[in-house]
């Protein structure tokens, strides 16, 4: 039952991302980005991470793109500007060497997982809330200072200041 | 059977097309998406790890979700920074293009 689904969920991750790199409009891009994010929410479902699959919606395909989508709005390029590709051997190259590193990393992986599979592993909200609330306390509220300091940070940059 | 190294490729598949993205593209907002896109795929390997990954004492703790979480916050923060800091160049400079901007290089 999973290999349909995850030969659906895959490939549409991959179309999309396929979509949105190489798409001129950003607009366009934009929104091939948020199918990407969707795609990749199905598949979290399919590795048994429910919430980590409905934050992905909310908050990448949600609210992060809603902020692509703004900040696209407001810097409103000109049509003659929307080309913008350069395409240089050396960097298909570099691709091409990193994919390949990547795929001798995973050819031997080690024995530290379970290749075929499968533990009864738990992955329901209660569990990782459970995790989250409790041993990984001090990091949860580590990332709210960082938030809290990114607002800032915002807020400074936006600022019209009178010498610009 | 859907094994981690499906996973596996298929993570290491979109964090190459994130990474030609970032190098190919020259609007800084494209970039930035590629940049994106390289962290969504890092985090589909971390839950694909966390469900494979052998048990200690029987349980195994949902250790990769959470890294995901902290990820996903940060990624949040890091994006409406880098978001800024576009909308402050191309009011300073009027372009997005990162090849314009290359008063730092040398």
């Amino acid at each position: 039952m999973e290999l349909p689904f995850f030969f659906l969920f895959g490939g549409a991750m991959v179309l999309f991302t396929l979509l949105t790199m190489f798409v001129k409009n950003p607009v366009h891009s934009a929104i091939f980005m948020i199918l990407s994010f969707a795609s990749t929410a199905g598949l979290f479902v399919l590795l048994d991470a429910y919430l980590m699959a409905a934050i992905e919606v909310l908050v990448y395909a949600g609210a992060i793109m809603v902020l692509f989508l703004f900040v696209i709005m407001l810097i409103n390029l000109r049509s003659d500007e929307l080309e913008g590709m350069k395409v240089n051997p050396l960097m298909v190259l570099a691709a091409g060497t990193f994919f390949a590193l990547l795929h001798r990393a995973i050819s031997d992986l080690g024995a530290a997982v379970d290749p075929v599979r499968a533990n009864t592993f738990e992955g329901e909200p209660k569990v990782v809330a459970k995790y989250l609330f409790t041993e990984m306390v001090i990091p949860f509220e580590a990332v709210s200072l960082l938030l809290l300091a990114a607002i800032l940070g915002t807020v400074v940059l936006a600022r019209r200041t009178r010498d610009a | 059977m859907i094994q981690l190294e499906h996973y596996l490729y298929l993570s290491g598949l979109v964090f190459t097309l994130g990474l030609c993205g970032v190098m190919m593209r020259r609007n800084v907002i494209l970039v930035l998406m590629g940049v994106e896109i390289m962290l969504n795929a890092a985090n589909l390997a971390l839950i694909a790890f966390n469900k494979y990954m052998l048990p200690i004492d029987g349980i195994v703790e949902p250790k990769g979700q959470v890294f995901v979480f902290f990820t996903i916050a940060v990624a949040a923060a890091e994006v409406a920074v880098a978001l800024v800091i576009a909308v402050a160049l191309f009011r300073r400079l009027d372009t997005v293009n990162v090849d314009d901007v290359a008063n730092l290089r040398w």
